[in-house]
């Protein structure tokens, strides 16, 4: 008999004469106080709360020369897979190019989120984009689609389970610590500055 | 075990370092309220009650199901590339990791913090195979470099101040010697980084596993645990069979719920939710996940009719955070991996019950824990339950038994009664310890009080009471 024959055989053991619980159901994410507020409004709420930046946009052309004048005071840059894709912007530009280089030896990554969480102010982002461009640079930029803001994690998940990547990582403020005595750091590991570049629904994308 | 006690001498560690070690006691009574205030304010803002009835129930249900539940989390890994292993013992476990260490000529691994790696004692293994083992977590970083254990379930290091650090630090890393908590950090995020680059093999637990993705999902703040799953090629998690949840968005709701109840955030800093390998349209990843099943004595606490409802614990450390025992010796008293009242009541499950003695009697029973834990666990009730199971197995300590019968011997006969107490009372007790074997455990592990002058029964004649 298998290691895993004996565990099963122990738990069907000591399962026989306990009584069944029935599934309570979805979980509703209940709240004391009512939340009307639109998604991309609680999104940043909880997400500046936990350190992070938000710019918004509702022209593409705009949100890319915002990105390339905030990378222009730093060396090198590494860009996700899916960032340099039709649905962001800027990734072609020279300034970018130039600066290119493996996240490893990068100032600031540049990501594309697959979507984001009003509920617990996350970003959802999916590892086709590259992994280490999301963690090793001690900035990260992330390209995010305002209608693609879940209210509640679950949905989230759900949408995503039908076509789950290997890793699923979500990211919901800057990395911090507080094992040194007690004191709040940032950019223990992970990027000590997130800042999500919203993209509204509706906007002019050229 | 590398905490250098067992729970066999929880007494006497408990007062060694409450007298040797006062700081010990303020640096885990200001990180266990603040932890604590933080769970208070998270609550207030959620139905909190509902989302513990819940919590209660999906782990209810998935315990009363556990079986079904493995064999499916098992065939959706092995769909997704993963592969499974069961390990009935922590040697088996450890075995189980030599062989893909074996097999894939690993020289290195980075750690994410993980209590289950600590209670099947991974490191000292890793270092008996000649595999470079690091701790990534800033906290288990700093204790690694003392060779401590953690002493909290979710802040290892709530026990060492920033003085400590600043010291350590600068012994070991060159920091200045006043440098702030943001150079002490900055200079750990270098060392670890280039382990990071380097590692073969990343290593860490799972907060909850999603029967129907199979999904282990994990809960961090700093980006070590995203980082010891993304970059080493091969990943190995070790995961406690009771982890299991039936969905992934049943993961939801626990991800949100520990957190409130662990550190007060809506959610951790960053959610790992891992599948298996890396696929091919994908650019990086690990080429290899592993999954180690754990039981330990997890299924001899499922057997148990009372004892079983620990299972559904999330670890959040919500109960440690509570205690008042607790907040006086942070965890090494405790003699192993789990401490405070959680550990309490899962010990007799893992370890065996004479070897957890006598940890179901280190609460005073107030009940604190019960009233914050997110998935209700009864935890008075269960230390309740032990202790009479101890009694039964003949396990009380022997000065208790004697001293009980010798109380109710003298309490049914006033007169001899009294002549014992006007000796006890003209005996100073630390000379009565030696004189009393049953008092002498007592005494050496407290300060004396001065004895009254007089007898209650004077005082109460006399008038003074």
């Amino acid at each position: 008999m298998s290691a895993r024959d004996r565990i099963l055989g122990r738990v069907r053991e000591a399962l026989a004469e306990r009584k069944q619980e029935a599934h309570p159901g979805p979980f509703g994410g209940w709240r004391s106080e009512g939340e009307d507020s639109p998604a991309v409004d609680r999104f940043i709420q909880l997400f500046e709360a936990a350190g992070g930046e938000v710019v918004r946009f509702d022209d593409d052309a705009v949100a890319a020369a915002w990105v390339i004048d905030f990378v222009s005071k730093y060396d090198a840059v590494s860009m996700g897979r899916l960032a340099r894709g039709p649905t962001a912007v800027g990734a072609e530009s020279p300034e970018l190019v130039l600066k290119s280089a493996d996240p490893a030896d990068s100032d600031v990554g540049i990501s594309l989120a697959y979507g984001a969480v009003a509920e617990t102010g996350s970003l959802i982002m999916t590892p086709q984009d590259g992994r280490r461009a999301q963690l090793l640079p001690p900035v990260h930029v992330v390209w995010v689609e305002e209608k693609m803001i879940f209210p509640m994690l679950y949905q989230a998940l759900s949408t995503l389970g039908k076509d789950l990547p290997s890793a699923v990582g979500l990211h919901s403020g800057p990395s911090k610590s507080a094992d040194i005595g007690q004191i709040l750091v940032k950019g223990v590991h992970g990027p000590g500055r997130l800042i999500a570049v919203l993209l509204a629904a509706k906007r002019n994308s050229t | 075990m590398s905490c250098g006690s067992t729970p066999g001498q929880y007494r006497n560690e408990a007062a060694r370092t409450i007298r040797e070690e006062p700081q010990v006691r303020d640096s885990v009574t200001k990180a266990t309220l603040t932890f604590d205030a933080h769970r208070v304010e998270a609550f207030a803002q959620i139905d909190s009650e509902r989302w513990r009835d819940w919590a209660r129930d999906v782990k209810t249900h998935l315990l009363t199901h556990l079986d079904t539940y493995l064999e499916e989390a098992e065939a959706q890994l092995i769909a997704n590339g993963a592969k499974v292993h069961w390990a009935e013992t922590a040697e088996d476990a450890l075995e189980i990791l030599a062989g893909i260490i074996r097999e894939h000529g690993i020289k290195s691994a980075v750690k994410a913090k993980s209590m289950l790696s600590e209670e099947l004692q991974v490191n000292p293994h890793l270092e008996k195979l000649g595999v470079d083992v690091r701790e990534t977590d800033l906290g288990e970083y700093i204790l690694q470099l003392l060779g401590e254990p953690p002493s909290h379930i979710v802040g290892p290091a709530i026990h060492k101040s920033l003085e400590d650090c600043r010291e350590l630090f600068h012994e070991r890393l060159g920091t200045p010697v006043n440098a702030e908590p943001d150079e002490l950090a900055a200079a750990a995020r270098e060392a670890l980084r280039k382990d990071f680059l380097a590692a073969d093999l990343g290593i860490s637990g799972g907060n909850f596993m999603a029967a129907d993705t199979g999904t282990i999902a994990l809960i961090e703040n700093e980006g070590n645990i995203r980082l010891s799953t993304s970059l080493p090629r091969v990943h190995v998690a070790f995961v406690g069979i009771e982890k299991l949840v039936p969905t992934l968005t049943d993961v939801a709701g626990f991800v949100q719920l520990t957190s409130r109840a662990a550190t007060g955030q809506p959610v951790g800093n960053y959610v790992s939710l891992i599948q298996g390998p890396k696929k091919a349209n994908e650019p990086d990843g690990p080429e290899e996940v592993h999954v180690v099943l754990v039981d330990n004595g997890r299924t001899k606490l499922l057997a148990d009719d009372e004892a079983w409802e620990a299972l559904r614990c999330v670890r959040c450390g919500a109960c440690l955070n509570i205690c008042p025992v607790y907040r006086q010796t942070g965890g090494h008293a405790y003699g192993w991996t789990y401490s405070g009242p959680i550990g309490a009541i899962i010990a007799p499950g893992i370890l065996g019950l004479e070897e957890s003695m006598p940890l179901p009697h280190a609460s005073s029973l107030c009940g604190a824990c019960a009233d914050v834990c997110p998935v209700r666990i009864p935890i008075p009730d269960l230390l309740v339950h032990w202790r009479e199971k101890a009694v039964t197995a003949g396990l009380a300590p022997k000065s208790e038994t004697l001293g009980l019968k010798a109380y109710s011997a003298l309490a049914q006969r006033p007169k001899l009664f009294n002549t014992a107490g006007a000796i006890m009372r003209r005996a100073p007790l630390e000379l009565g310890g030696r004189a009393l074997p049953i008092l002498s455990g007592w005494v050496l592990e407290r300060a004396a009080p001065e004895p009254s002058a007089k007898s209650f029964m004077q005082m109460w004649e006399e008038g003074i009471v």
